[in-house]
């Protein structure tokens, strides 16, 4: 115990600050690239911009070259400021969160029927991970997909599927849930297409009649409902959550 | 400007729509919610997104705040109630949903600012605007989300007010080209009476593609024009005057129909926002004699400009006013920064 007190041992969740070596010494990395010659000046660029963004006593700990005119640096820096932990919230998806044989269970309970959900990566987007992840059927981090699920007829498009195809699709399969994967996007351009599916699916008088998610890392459930959709998942979210969501809403949206 | 006025008198519901994020959609609901305030007129305020938080969920700019009257209906969300600095009487728990809990319509008891959010989907928006208008509301106005236009539909509001600015684009011209075609198709021209309205209103509720041949009907069993081209160029024979299509008209629809059955129909569709063709295809196709009508056209009661983008640049305030103007001689064109 006494061991301890050599530092100030107490966490103030009003007042948190990065750990690095003790508590509340507000020691933080960065790693970054300038567009500098590799050499002294560029070493100070760095601790100026490190100084700039609100760190103490800026050290560059690594350098290197990159090619002609780019250096890389590695920074440490103190933090001088903090963050009140106990006033933050964060809009979640709320629900009672059931795994994969729950699900199957539900849907034999309380649905009676298959069913349907088609997922894709779309507008641009060329990465299957995130929508594999959700509805592959060896899923991800020992999550098992939608595909495993029972009851549950999962149809994957892949990626870079038009906004237009995968309505086309829902709509022949008569989809109960729509899944749209967002993983790598720029310049907010995710935004734009994730708006047009909206705007698609109210002029196809569709968008009542589905539940409409959508996924990826920069994604929220608030962003999500700002943009129209029923629930947005993201980081750290795995096949189950969505099914849960999906199957309640079925159920609370008397879809059965 | 006494815009608020005209507004109420015409209108029971107005839906304000931007042509993109950060256009001054939140900044025309304030000009307009002050006007309201000078004139006595008993607002009812709903949003498709969330408004008067502090900053952008997309871009993390600054956002401006909403500040409401006493007697306003507002609409407002479990989770943001606390947030109030307005006093608020509730009036009723809706069933509508979003991320920040259900939805509660509420009375203010006291002024001040308020965070507003309304339900997700489009059908809900337009049940909760009659609730507003049985609680007292004079006038509802429906604040958009992001560029989300599907809100302008006539289902959910009587008139819209369209609002536009330099976020659109850096070049002015491309500004004021992109609203006018906006504009433009909103303002199609509605179907006349005549056997073609009347045997589309007969069959409307079934959803489907129709052809109409001469004075006939025709249905074609599929419910969607979305990757249709193909089989509408099969379906069109040479008595086919006009073709209905249910939901959203895109490129997809009319790719592959022969430029010489293209320029003998007519395309007829519910309203304006089921269009989804940008302004230099459409002109495009316009010349190659593409004819499109609708059931229903929406009403433009004003445009909102806002020359400065969070991007960082800016328009000078009366070149965008005029130009926009001149593009667009008969709506009223309103610069919200002024």
């Amino acid at each position: 115990m006494t061991a301890c007190n050599t530092a100030i041992a107490q966490v103030d969740l009003t007042k948190v600050k990065p750990y690095g070596d003790t508590l509340n010494d507000g020691m933080m990395e960065l790693t970054f690239t300038l567009p500098v010659p590799f050499g002294e000046e560029g070493s100070e660029a760095a601790k100026i911009l490190a100084k700039k963004m609100g760190l103490d006593e800026p050290n560059v700990v690594y350098s290197k070259n990159m090619t002609d005119g780019y250096t890389f640096f590695v920074v440490y820096g103190k933090c001088q400021h903090t963050v009140d932990y106990t006033t933050i919230k964060v809009t979640k998806v709320e629900v009672d969160v059931m795994d994969r044989l729950e699900c199957g269970q539900y849907i034999k309970d309380n649905i009676g029927r298959e069913v349907v959900i088609v997922g894709a990566s779309t507008g641009t987007d060329a990465h299957t991970v995130g929508i594999d992840a959700i509805m592959n059927m060896k899923g991800f981090h020992g999550h098992f997909g939608l595909e495993r699920y029972e009851g549950i007829n999962a149809i994957n498009m892949g990626s870079q599927v038009p906004n237009e195809v995968l309505i086309q699709k829902a709509k022949e399969v008569n989809a109960d849930a729509i899944l749209v994967s967002q993983t790598v996007t720029q310049k907010d351009v995710h935004i734009h297409n994730l708006t047009n599916m909206v705007e698609l699916l109210e002029a196809e008088g569709l968008r009542d009649k589905v539940i409409l998610v959508c996924g990826g890392p920069r994604i929220s459930h608030e962003l999500a409902q700002e943009l129209g959709y029923d629930a947005g998942f993201g980081a750290h979210t795995y096949a189950e959550h969505v099914a849960s969501f999906v199957l309640t809403e079925i159920v609370n949206r008397k879809m059965v | 400007m006494y815009l608020l006025e005209e507004l109420s008198q015409k209108y029971k519901t107005v839906s304000i729509v931007g042509m993109a994020k950060n256009a001054g959609k939140t900044t025309a609901l304030n000009y307009l919610i002050e006007e309201a305030m000078d004139e006595g007129i008993v607002l009812g305020i709903t949003s498709t997104g969330r408004d008067g938080e502090s900053t952008d969920l997309v871009t993390g700019t600054d956002k401006p705040r909403v500040f409401l009257d006493t007697d306003t209906i507002v609409s407002v969300p479990e989770k943001l109630y606390e947030l109030a600095d307005a006093g608020l009487e509730i009036l009723k728990m809706t069933e509508y949903g979003s991320s920040l809990g259900r939805i509660m319509l509420c009375r203010v008891v006291t002024s001040g600012y308020v965070q507003v959010a309304g339900p997700v989907i489009n059908a809900s928006h337009a049940k909760m605007c009659e609730e507003m208008l049985g609680f007292g509301a004079e006038l509802i106005l429906i604040d958009g989300a992001i560029d989300r236009k599907s809100i302008a539909a006539p289902e959910t509001s009587d008139a819209i007010i369209l609002s536009t600015g330099a976020v659109l684009s850096r070049s002015m011209k491309k500004v004021i080209e992109e609203t006018a075609h906006t504009v433009g198709t909103y303002r199609l021209p509605p179907l006349e009476d005549g056997y073609a309205r009347e045997l589309i209103l007969e069959h409307l509720s079934e959803e489907q593609l129709m052809m109409i041949d001469g004075e006939e009907a025709r249905l074609l069993n599929r419910s969607t024009g979305l990757g249709a081209g193909k089989f509408l160029d099969g379906e069109i024979n040479e008595n086919t005057g006009y073709i209905f299509v249910p939901g959203a008209f895109t490129q997809s629809v009319i790719a592959d129909i022969n430029p010489k059955k293209l320029r003998q129909v007519t395309f007829v569709l519910r309203d304006p926002t089921r269009i989804f063709i940008d302004s230099v295809s459409w002109s495009q196709l316009r010349k190659k004699g593409l004819k499109v009508q609708v059931l229903e056209g929406i009403e433009v009661a004003a445009i909102t400009v806002n020359p400065s983008a969070p991007g960082g640049y800016a328009f000078d305030h009366e070149e965008l006013l005029k130009g926009v103007q001149e593009a667009i001689p008969d709506i009223p064109v309103i610069d919200v920064m002024l």
